[in-house]
């Protein structure tokens, strides 16, 4: 039960963040090569209250790991941690219109992160605030913070990915769930491993 | 066009987010990340899984009351960090050590703390802040030296549960003996999982996890190729047909 009301109080406040501005990515639009990427998976129609807000609060929380993924790969020092910012940017964009799209197909609103948290009084990890701020590091010390708070905000995700997988009735979002589960702790291992210079 | 479209979105969003019922629980969660908490190894994959539980996942979670002397919380989903007999990594350490934490979420914080045996080696005030990103202390080791079990306690301030991490130490230069030289290397691997370093891949071969692909890189999965897009080290979810941002069926 503890862990019940923990997982629940984690899903209100984990992923939640400020408004995050995603830049258009440019591979997103200007070529016709509709062949490379196949076409969004939709969702289906069954869901619960549990999968809009793992599914709203996944955009809100894509979205600032996008803006900080951003930083890092302007800013890293280290190939690996460069790379691994690189390939959360466009994964992460891809599950964002993935998202988006279930969202529209189950009429739901996108929400926004100030309003989500308002609505769970929260104390989110990232916000505009924090990720502007490591752009005043530099060198090592950027690769740092960079990964101290992408290997936090990834295990957020892990968190509510876990409550949806728990709670969540649709069938690819409990998926897409699992998904979040292992490659954001994939994700994690990896960024462990640059921390402790493994 | 699509702006527009968005702006009508999020407008439409504002009257009808899905509340949920505030919880007064602790959601801040956290762990030391370095050196490399037993939490932090077990997320590392450093302890296989199977020994490891939860704190694969959730090495930020071994929640419990404070006030506590363990590694878990005396959370039973994380009882294996209790387990002095795993292959733990020790880290080897002067008299300074110096920790940083690793936060899920940023919870008002009371203090931290930090014990060897019955003794509190370290403390720092959290002032009810929230904690800054990241946060490092620095501690004395007051003396200890040889094998010993660093039980680092981060105290949140609005509910009366604490995170707990525990990190192997080997200490050099306290006032007690000098550890024997089998102490202090860190054990063997024996019983710890798979990769510790990225492979190279073979040349147009299958594809495989926790493996460093350049962009242009060819793979096959599921009897498909694919072609890497942008250079990344593979992993379990990142499978080609499940992320066409990374790979390009061919």
């Amino acid at each position: 039960m503890k862990r019940l009301v923990i997982a629940v109080a984690v899903l209100a406040l984990a992923g939640c963040g400020g408004e995050a501005v995603v830049p258009e990515s440019p591979a997103a639009h200007g070529h016709g090569a509709s062949s490379a990427a196949p076409p969004v998976p939709g969702a289906s129609a069954r869901f619960n209250d549990a999968d809009v807000t793992f599914v709203q609060m996944m955009v809100d929380h894509l979205q600032l790991g996008i803006s900080l993924s951003q930083v890092g790969i302007a800013k890293a020092e280290s190939k690996e941690a460069k790379d691994l910012a690189s390939a959360i940017d466009v994964t992460q964009r891809e599950e964002l219109t993935m998202l988006k799209s279930w969202l529209k197909l189950w009429d739901k609103p996108e929400g926004d992160g100030a309003n989500l948290h308002a609505a769970h009084g929260g104390q989110p990890l990232l916000d505009d605030k924090v990720i502007n701020e490591t752009k005043d590091k530099s060198g090592a010390e950027f690769d740092q913070v960079f990964l101290n708070l992408m290997t936090g905000h990834q295990g957020a995700g892990v968190e509510m990915a876990l409550t949806e997988k728990k709670d969540g009735q649709n069938p690819e979002a409990t998926a897409y769930a699992e998904r979040v589960v292992t490659s954001r702790q994939g994700q994690i291992q990896q960024m462990l491993k640059i921390i402790g210079g493994v | 066009m699509k702006l527009m479209r968005k702006a009508a979105l999020v407008l439409a969003a504002v009257p009808a987010i899905v509340l949920i019922t505030p919880v007064g629980s602790a959601s801040a969660h956290g762990y030391v990340s370095s050196p490399a908490s037993r939490s932090a190894q077990c997320a590392r994959g450093d302890i296989a899984e199977s020994l490891c539980g939860q704190a694969k996942y959730e090495p930020q979670s071994a929640e419990g009351p404070k006030g506590l002397k363990n590694c878990s919380g005396a959370n039973d989903s994380f009882a294996p960090l209790n387990n002095d007999s795993l292959p733990w990594k020790v880290t080897n350490t002067g008299q300074t050590l110096s920790l940083t934490w690793t936060f899920t979420a940023r919870h008002a914080t009371r203090d931290y703390e930090y014990f060897i045996g019955g003794t509190r080696v370290g403390y720092f005030s959290g002032n009810n802040q929230q904690p800054n990103n990241p946060t490092t202390h620095q501690i004395n080791l007051g003396g200890f030296s040889g094998r010993q079990k660093l039980i680092a306690i981060w105290n949140i301030s609005d509910t009366v549960n604490a995170f707990y991490s525990c990190i192997d130490l080997n200490i050099s230069g306290g006032g007690g003996t000098t550890p024997p030289p089998t102490s202090t290397t860190t054990r063997p691997p024996t019983t710890t999982t798979t990769t510790t370093s990225t492979q190279q891949p073979p040349a147009g071969g299958t594809w495989a996890a926790n493996t460093s692909y350049a962009a242009g890189a060819t793979v096959t999965y599921g009897g498909s190729s694919y072609r890497c897009r942008q250079a990344h080290t593979s992993l379990t979810g990142w499978e080609p047909p499940n992320v066409a941002a990374l790979w390009e069926k061919i």
